[in-house]
């Protein structure tokens, strides 16, 4: 367990902390000096000094316990092995302090004499040795309590954060799977593909069943595909050519296709829908922007264990709306570092003067 | 009636001139792919009517219509823009969503035979309205609602209402095209609508000051003038 998974202690838990040990052992230490009032035939102000000085110390000792609690990071530890070192650490931090109590003459709280007008019938008879086990029992009771009620407020905290934890990430989930559907289901293109098949139907109604069954293929790996999913490079580029061929259906000669993908590349795994995204933008903010179009080229490679694939588009000279283009981006950025962390890249290329290039740099072990 | 199909893909230019082969009444007179194809074959062939798409390479349906002297009238062809369409300020306008489906095709065809007095532009006519493009806003703009034009660089700056817009060409070739007796030329940067005018006074050498209706003071130089009481007869 590393130091960053502990839970920061932040000002305000300082503080508390402090308030509940102030509290804690300021109100133990008056119903002491309550009780020792009536009991002990003492003048007061030493019984106060004295009770102040013992409480102080047993509140500095159980400083020292949190300190080293913390540094064994014992919250982390399953019940049971927790219980017995509770146990250990109370009766080494209670048997300094009950010492203490019995030399400080406290310990005449528990005197037998003293307490003889409260129970006559019952026969005191305690040798020195007793009367120290005594205290120490009674120390290592009260840091026992002192420990339990630390953890126990320790569980709560982390119990809250984890559930505040929970609920975060369940949102980010939510989000990123409401923008993942976003820019998958691109109206554009499914209604420019609905249109380009009905043109179909009177022209060659043989090419109408292929763009049908194509676009029924797409939108089948739309709808189904989960999140998160890697699937091989070579699946996805089954998908991508369905996309590619009903695009060219409606693009017809402004769109030129250029594939290179070796064996090696094609085996590796990415995130579903990823490539697919960056040959939509390579055709909407690209071809689509250019008159005459273009060629769309994409290219991939393995270089020292990771793949590297390339999608390259003529760019229009005044590049239009690049929000859109923000949008799929952010998104496919964002995947990449929930599955691969920062092992994997997408860089958009603009130092060609009129080509864009989409740099994918992907980890071939996942 | 004329009519040109702007799309920059062949397929939905085949569809839709397929579905219009039920209009005998509309005869398609071109297609063009893109803008600039567009803008060069509506001046030539001065249809009375575009199908006109939104989205395409070399600047959108609206680009065209700005760089339009004289814009037809306009059915907008769309896959997935309606929105786009929606925003636009001119009602006058109507659209498609593609795959079109034959009963508002004949209904939007309807509209534009029953709404249109059948003008037939001509490339010398008066310029009656002005499509202008601000931004995400476009407008019809009739002159005659314009208190001035002002020439900025390359661009003439249009005071209509309370907006200001630019609109893409010079103030000398639009000149040619304004009603010579609303529009007046006031100097070499400003051309003043008449019915604006408010108060004229005299200034120095000269010259008038001209102050329009929610407008500017405008200066009339001392040539324009001579012009101007004339055509005032004062």
């Amino acid at each position: 367990m590393n130091d960053t998974e502990r839970p920061i202690t932040q000002p305000k838990s300082q503080r508390v902390y402090w308030i509940f040990q102030l509290m804690g052992w300021g109100l133990f230490s008056v119903s002491r000096f309550g009780a020792a009032i009536v009991v002990l035939d003492v003048p007061w102000m030493r019984l106060a000094l004295e009770l102040l000085f013992v409480d102080a110390m047993g509140l500095g000792l159980s400083h020292l316990l949190r300190d080293f609690v913390r540094r064994h990071h014992w919250s982390a530890l399953p019940l049971r092995r927790l219980s017995w070192r509770i146990v250990i650490a109370a009766f080494v931090l209670g048997t300094p302090l009950g010492i203490v109590t019995q030399i400080t003459g406290l310990s005449a709280l528990h005197d037998p004499a003293s307490l003889k007008p409260y129970a006559p019938n019952i026969s005191f008879q305690f040798s020195l040795f007793d009367s120290i086990v005594i205290e120490i029992v009674n120390s290592a009771l009260l840091y026992i309590i002192w420990l339990t009620i630390y953890f126990s407020a320790i569980a709560v905290r982390e119990h809250r954060s984890a559930q505040f934890k929970q609920s975060e990430l369940a949102r980010a989930l939510h989000l990123a799977e409401l923008r993942l559907l976003k820019s998958q289901l691109n109206p554009h293109f499914l209604f420019n593909a609905l249109n380009t098949v009905r043109s179909l139907i009177a022209d060659n109604p043989a090419r109408a069943q292929n763009a049908v069954t194509r676009l029924a293929k797409t939108l089948r790996y739309t709808l189904t595909s989960p999140q998160n999913e890697l699937v091989t490079l070579s699946q996805e580029l089954d998908i991508v050519a369905d996309y590619l061929e009903l695009e060219s259906m409606r693009f017809e000669d402004r769109l030129r296709i250029e594939l290179h993908v070796p064996d090696e590349a094609a085996a590796v795994h990415i995130p579903v829908m990823l490539l697919q995204t960056l040959v939509e933008n390579a055709i909407k903010h690209g071809i689509a922007q250019l008159p005459s179009g273009g060629l769309l080229r994409v290219s991939a490679t393995v270089q020292n264990g990771m793949l590297m694939l390339d999608v390259e588009n003529p760019r229009p000279p005044a590049p239009a709306v690049t929000a859109q283009e923000g949008v799929g981006l952010q998104n496919a950025r964002d995947r990449l570092r929930l599955l691969f962390g920062a092992r994997a890249s997408l860089e958009l290329d603009l130092s060609h003067p009129s080509v864009t290039t989409a740099r994918l740099r992907i980890p071939v072990k996942p | 009636m004329k009519a040109m199909i702007i799309d920059d893909e062949p397929p939905a230019r085949r569809e839709l001139r397929r579905l219009l082969a039920g209009f005998p009444w509309v005869e398609i007179v071109g297609e063009a792919g893109n803008v600039d194809q567009a803008a060069e074959m509506v001046e030539t062939l001065t249809p009375e009517l575009l199908f006109l798409d939104i989205q395409m390479p070399g600047g959108s349906g609206f680009d065209l219509l700005t760089r339009l002297d004289d814009v037809p009238q306009v059915i907008f062809t769309t896959a997935y823009d309606e929105h786009a369409v929606r925003a636009f300020k001119v009602d006058a306008l109507d659209y498609l969503l593609k795959p079109i489906e034959p009963a508002r095709l004949a209904e939007a065809l309807g509209r534009v035979r029953n709404s249109q007095a059948a003008r037939t532009p001509r490339p010398d006519a008066i310029l009656e309205q002005i499509f202008v493009r601000d931004g995400d806003r476009c407008w019809f703009v009739p002159l005659r609602e314009v208190r001035l034009l002002s020439s900025e660089g390359n661009y003439i700056r249009l005071s209509w209402g309370k907006a200001n817009p630019l609109l893409g060409r010079a103030l000398a070739a639009l000149e040619q095209r304004l009603d010579p007796n609303r529009f007046f030329r006031a100097n070499r940067r400003q051309i003043i609508n008449l019915d604006f005018i408010e108060t004229v006074e005299l200034g120095v050498n000269g010259r008038l000051h001209a102050q329009l209706r929610e407008g500017p003071e405008v200066e009339i130089s001392r040539r324009q003038a001579r012009l101007f009481k004339t055509k005032m007869s004062i």
